[in-house]
């Protein structure tokens, strides 16, 4: 050991026997009411935003978390994003044991480096640096602390005191500084539930905090972002990679959107422009013209996705995507915008949340929000908006991706908030017709089919491309009730025009009766088994919610096998409720042969927790009365 | 890495004459090909690979020596809106060599062609739709986006990487998610290096190889342009119409089975200089790794370990108890960072200080630690089964060691890297086939991975019908082995309110209530014992005057997980088992058994597999004993329909009910 090296385990030893006088968030320290359901506890979380100027944020973050089991080492968070306008100006982690003793530090050169671009994106810019920490025990507290400079204004992290289902808070404190001349701006989310203080509220300073916060336990149909607290943040004047700007309201931000971002960015060549002009030809009505041009963009590009730098904003020119034939959701709506214009149909650029769940623009707090691009085209005194990154959708089809939210429509004279088209639940239609015949030993061959609308459109039109093999697993899944199914043949129709979906589908199975002692026992309802019961949740403590209702119905021919005579037929049935209602009955008719029909209603709503049970019985029912058996006994 | 950065001393010839690389030549597009709608064999196929040929050739600079250059180029016919994405195409190549410089990859030449009023139509690709971008410290990642592309588009590309690894190939595939029609690669290596070819999966290649002459231009220091002539081994595989790689259920790795060329550097012979021998057989690639410093050496440092094992140990000790507590010890000391390998990274001392390391070390702490105690234990390589299953030797074909002991010939398999694994009750994904087990003079044998002894699952519940239909009753379950890892694996750190929800809804919505669980993980060497009390208004069915129960209650297999009609891959189950069932049911007062379905024994693959089912009637109660037996880890494709048969049976049988009358 040469000298250095004696010093530095000199001074390793010294600040050993220092800190381990301090003990840091000793783990018996925590109540246990903060235990329960929880993974990790989060024992003090302390974020400092400064906004110096427009151009300069500077984000602080301490972060005290114990982590409880191998679950909880997610809560920790130990990452910072990174690009050219975003720098890491510092990052490290101590670990602490149970009894909050110092044994480890990990540096800035231990965090690993990477690329932060997803699986499909093309480019990105975008780096991350994160902690990669392989705990030694559990459970063990880790403080993470960094700091992030960035001239983007634009974007204000939000303050999340909750940030993960199974995670309990401590303490969770924010501060915020910013000079009284940027139209500083707040919203308020969800804070009733919870004991959030604010401590400070002046012309440059906000400042919050909130303690003992028990942690959630995740529960089927319940969305984060209906429980968690949270304050939006946001500034009136603001810069975005580099680009100033500045918006009170939604027009002004429209405005400025409009001419930073999308101006210049729709120039098409003649040559193409007129291209469009022969495709519609003597088309005068607007939205047939746009129809007609909808087509030929799902025909010619593809999505690609590409962020880089403020082109993580800035939609690619018109140009290059007609000669290249991809873009991402922001080149392919800004395209399709920019053919529009060349036969005269008006179209505006839309702001939006593409996702299953449905999340509105916050419309009462101008800032830049959403995470996808569709198009609006005005009709009537209403909108139609194209998904522009889609090859199959119908025109205007928005279901379960852009439907019946809150969205901001870009129009060169200011931007507006405009709903988007609701499926209704009636709308949202499964409608079978079919039969089957049964053979003396059981034996069952038939066929269905079934029209698909609405939101359930959506659902089944993926079933046309699918592989050979891939079809035969998805009806073997799909009735998965049916032993010995065997697909004999299926065909589709998908009328993009109705918007409905055809599948016409052969089965037949060995044995679907089962014979025994001269009985002959069948679930009469063969094709549209409700058997996916809802969850049992013991103690549901959130509310709920349906965000898409349906309506099926069957009507199913059953021709029995000869030789036999019915002994029990099910009894009709009907349920009605709040959630909906279902009603089925066996018809017999003079042929000797048999009907059934059944229809079941869902209704959409938000209910609350102990609703949740009654919802699950509800369901239970329904799916009891579908196992409902016909018994027949040999002649 | 240093190792195969060679720098030739050789006698140079000057010759001025400069000899040009071939190019790789492909025919040119036609209209016919640009207006196929599908596929002409597999008609559904939504791209398919008209061409990919590929060339490997070396190349050589006064610098680095000689340098290796693989060039591909692909010809993709897109049929149909779903294979748009193979207009995308990435390739990842490797940076992080400390001695060698970056590799360096370029792509080149690509071009869509489109069908457009009868005339094909080029549109070029320029750099605007090529992107590199840089994944970690160790990975570049070179990604291509075609120009106007659209269902029947044809699309050409080619690319170049250039590697100063000469120590193996990138993976040559010839099967793809797609079919291929052609494929062809040609190698070109020079005498002084021999490769060793490994070629995998079910398709015919048809391979030729001839000696040459070869030759590479490099500037020397004096910028004069120097020729040098050698011999190569010139190889070429070409394969035709090969069909599109299809995912199956219960197979270890469908890598295993893609028709795939693999090189490995075998030895290296210069004029002048001894043969180096890399790796030939199993043994001389047990012997290669053993002499590399971080396996061999690392085994030998254990100095640091001797206190701590004499702490654990008492002297009194008998061998297994020396071997239960030092593995105890090192499973709960250490904490696998996720790295696998069998090379150690920071080292044994080191990963011991802080208690976490990668696969290498912790093993290797484990084997010094046994040794220390007296057992003889031995590291085993192994490839796990993400990795695929090794056919040929190779050294890179291994990415796992564990650990064998041998007490008085009993032999002991053991990975203390995972927190619930045991004695002979490995990670489910190191159960491939075989492994290579290095004796400590570093000769080398082989162990077979595949576990023998049956992981059992004993069941028994007592359940009462009253005369409303519902259920209610008790379960005893006890599981050994690999099915108590698999529990202990996904539920030992579980919450129990989750586990009982998720168990409940597994069974068909039964309520669980005075749940408990035994050994969940004190002692993993024993069975993990469970036991709860259940009722349900779900498993009895009401018709008229007649109950309907199913006599496996809710363990009723409802659905034949071979639904497939044929298959061309191995069955693999990873472990065999044994599962028996009893329960008893107690019929309601008032109610007398109209029927019970008859008991079964079925058996098959001469007694690898076997269910035996047994129903009984005595007075007011029914007794079901079930026994169902898996002997065998793997069943082969030829089996296939033995084994669908077999459990559509099973299914068959579990349909039949109880059916319980009114008096």
């Amino acid at each position: 050991m040469n000298i250095k090296n004696v010093i530095i385990a000199l001074v390793a030893v010294f600040s050993c026997t220092v800190c381990a006088q301090k003990s840091e968030y000793p783990i018996a320290a925590i109540a246990e009411e903060l235990k329960d359901n929880a993974n990790a506890v989060v024992r003090l979380e302390k974020t400092d935003i400064n906004i110096a100027s427009q151009r300069s944020m500077n984000v602080k973050t301490y972060r005290a978390i114990t982590v409880l089991n191998q679950k909880g080492l997610s809560a920790v968070n130990g990452y910072e994003n990174y690009d050219k306008t975003t720098t890491v100006k510092s990052i490290e982690a101590v670990v602490y044991d149970v009894f909050g003793n110092e044994i480890k530090r990990i540096k800035r050169k231990d965090f690993k480096d990477q690329s932060a671009a997803g699986e499909g994106t093309l480019f990105s810019d975008n780096r991350v640096l994160f902690l990669d920490y392989t705990p030694v025990n559990y459970p063990f507290t880790i403080v993470y602390q960094s700091e992030v400079a960035t001239s983007n204004t634009a974007f204000i992290p939000k303050w999340y005191p909750v940030s993960e289902f199974y995670v309990s808070v401590e303490k969770s404190i924010f501060n915020i500084s910013y000079p009284n001349n940027l139209g500083f701006k707040k919203k308020e989310i969800n804070f009733s539930n919870f004991t959030i203080q604010k401590t400070t509220d002046t012309a440059t300073q906000l400042s919050y905090s909130a303690s003992n916060i028990p942690a959630l336990k995740s529960e089927p149909y319940a969305s984060q972002s209906l429980l968690f607290p949270r304050v939006m943040l946001g500034l009136e004047i603001f810069n975005l990679e580099g680009i100033d700007g500045n918006a009170t309201s939604w027009i002004e931000f429209g405005k400025w959107w409009n001419s930073k971002i999308l101006e210049g960015k729709n120039e098409l060549s003649e040559e193409t422009k007129n291209k469009m002009i022969a495709l519609v030809g003597n088309e005068k009505d607007p939205i047939a013209k746009a129809k007609l041009i909808y087509n030929y963009v799902q025909q010619k590009v593809r999505y690609v996705s590409i962020q880089e730098g403020i082109g993580g904003w800035m939609p690619m020119s018109a140009k290059d995507v007609d000669r290249l034939g991809y873009g991402d959701c922001k080149a392919l709506s800004n395209y399709t915008k920019a053919l529009l214009e060349a036969v005269g149909v008006q179209s505006f650029y839309t702001k939006v949340y593409g996702d299953r769940y449905k999340i509105d623009i916050v419309s009462d707090f101008v800032s830049t929000q959403g995470n996808h691009i569709i198009l609006a085209i005005p009709n009537g005194n209403n909108y139609t908006f194209l998904e522009c990154t889609s090859q199959d959708d119908p025109f205007g089809y928005q279901a379960n991706f852009t439907d019946d939210r809150d969205v901001l429509i870009i129009k060169p004279e200011g931007g507006e908030i405009v709903r988007t088209k609701n499926y209704e639940d009636n709308g949202n239609c499964q409608n079978s017709i079919g039969s089957y015949v049964l053979t003396e030993e059981g034996d069952l061959t038939g066929n269905i089919k079934m029209m698909s609308s609405g939101a359930q459109y959506g659902h089944k039109t993926n079933v046309e491309k699918l592989q050979p093999v891939e079809k035969e697993e998805h009806y073997k899944e799909y009735w998965d009730h049916i032993n010995n199914l065997k697909i004999e043949k299926s065909s589709f129709s998908n009328d993009k025009e109705k918007i409905q979906f055809t599948e016409n589908v052969q089965i037949s199975a060995k044995n679907y009766g089962s014979v025994l002692n001269g009985k002959m026992m069948f679930v009469v309802n063969v094709y549209n088994l409700n058997s996916n019961s809802v969850k049992r949740v013991r103690n549901r403590k959130s509310p709920f919610e349906i965000q898409r209702g349906y309506l099926d119905t069957d009507e199913v021919n059953v021709a029995l096998p000869k030789g036999y005579k019915i002994e029990f037929l099910p009894d009709n049935f009907e349920l009605k409720g709040k959630f909906g209602e279902c009603k089925t009955e066996v018809v017999k008719k003079e042929d000797g042969s048999l009907v059934y029909k059944r229809s079941l209603l869902v209704n959409k709503g938000v209910y609350s927790s102990a609703e949740y049970e009654d919802y699950r019985l509800f369901m239970e029912q329904i799916s009891r009365n579908d196992n409902a058996k016909i018994i027949l006994t040999k002649i | 890495m240093k190792l195969y950065s060679f720098k030739i001393v050789l006698v140079v010839f000057l010759i001025a004459t400069s000899v040009k690389a071939q190019a790789l030549k492909l025919d040119k597009v036609t209209v016919t090909e640009l207006q196929a709608k599908k596929h002409s064999v597999d008609t559904s196929a939504a791209a398919a690979i008209l061409y990919k040929k590929g060339r490997t050739f070396f190349t050589y600079n006064e610098k680095s020596g000689f340098v290796m250059n693989h060039e591909f180029t692909y010809r993709i016919k897109i049929y149909k809106k779903e294979g748009l994405n193979w207009a995308n195409f990435e390739v990842p190549y490797y940076v992080g060599y400390e001695n060698l410089n970056e590799e360096n990859l370029r792509f080149h030449d690509a071009v869509t062609y489109n069908l457009e009023g009868g005339v094909i139509v080029k549109t070029k690709l320029g750099n605007e739709g090529i992107f590199k971008t840089k994944l970690n410290d160790n990975w570049k990642m070179a990604k291509l986006s075609m120009p106007n592309v659209k269902a029947g588009s044809i699309v050409e590309f080619s690319y170049l990487l250039k590697s100063e690894n000469l120590g193996q190939f990138p993976v040559c595939d010839f099967q793809y998610t797609i079919p291929v029609n052609y494929a062809e690669y040609k190698t070109e290596i020079p005498e002084y290096y021999i490769y060793k070819t490994i070629l995998k999966g079910y398709i015919d290649v048809k391979t030729e190889s001839k000696m040459e002459q070869g030759s590479v231009n490099f500037d020397n220091q004096y910028g004069q342009t120097n020729t040098m002539t050698y011999k190569q081994i010139s190889s070429s595989y070409i394969a035709k119409d090969i069909p599109a790689l299809k995912e199956e259920e219960y197979v270890d790795n469908v890598k295993n089975y893609q028709c795939s060329l693999h090189n490995e550097l075998e030895r290296t012979r210069f004029p002048g200089q001894p043969v180096k021998d890399y790796a030939i057989t199993w043994e001389g690639v047990a012997k290669t790794i053993f002499e590399n410093k971080d396996f061999g050496k690392e085994l030998e440092q254990k100095d640091f370990l001797i206190n701590d094992v004499k702490l654990i140990l008492n002297s009194e000790d008998s061998k297994e108890e020396r071997l239960r507590k030092i593995f105890k010890f090192v499973q709960e000391k250490m904490n696998w960072n996720k790295d696998y390998g069998y090379y150690t990274d920071k080292g044994v001392v080191k990963a011991y200080q802080e208690r976490t390391g990668n696969v290498a070390e912790i093993n290797f702490i484990l084997i010094s630690m046994l040794r220390l105690a007296g057992i003889n234990t031995d590291p085993v390589l192994l490839s796990t089964i993400n990795n695929g299953v090794p056919v040929y030797p190779g050294r890179t074909v291994f990415n796992y060691v564990v650990a064998m002991a041998d007490i008085d010939g009993q032999q002991v398999l053991l990975d203390a890297t995972h927190k619930f694994t045991t004695q002979n009750v490995l990670p489910l994904n190191t159960l491939n086939w075989t492994g290579r087990l290095i004796q400590q003079d570093g000769t080398s044998k082989e162990v077979n991975l595949l576990p023998t002894m049956p992981s059992v699952l004993n069941c028994s519940v007592v359940v009462k019908v009253d005369d409303s239909g519902k259920i209610t009753g008790n379960l005893r379950s006890r599981k050994t082995n690999y099915e108590a890892y698999s529990y202990r694996d996904k539920y030992a750190q579980a919450n129990a309110d989750n586990y009982i929800e998720k168990m409940e809804n597994l069974y068909n919505g039964i309520e669980i209530s005075n749940y408990e669980v035994k050994n969940k993980n004190a002692d993993l060497l024993q069975p993990v014992d469970e036991s709860f009390s259940f009722q349900s208004v779900n498993h009895t069915e009401i018709i008229g005057k007649e109950f309907f129960i199913n006599p496996l209650l809710f363990f009723t297999t409802n659905r034949n997980p071979f639904f497939q009609e044929n298959r061309k891959m191995p069955v693999y189950f990873g472990y065999p088992t044994q599962k028996k069932y009893t329960i008893n049911i107690e019929i309601p007062e008032g109610f007398e058994v109209e029927s019970i379905p008859k008991g079964i024994n079925l058996s098959a693959g001469d007694g690898a597999l076997v269910f035996k089912c047994i129903l009984e009637k005595n007075q007011n109660r029914i007794q079901i004993a079930v026994q169902s037996e898996l002997k065998k880890s793997i069943v082969s494709a030829e089996d296939y329909s033995m084994l669908k048969d077999f459990y559509q049976k099973i299914v068959d049988k579990q349909k039949e009910k109880i059916v319980l009358k009114k008096i």
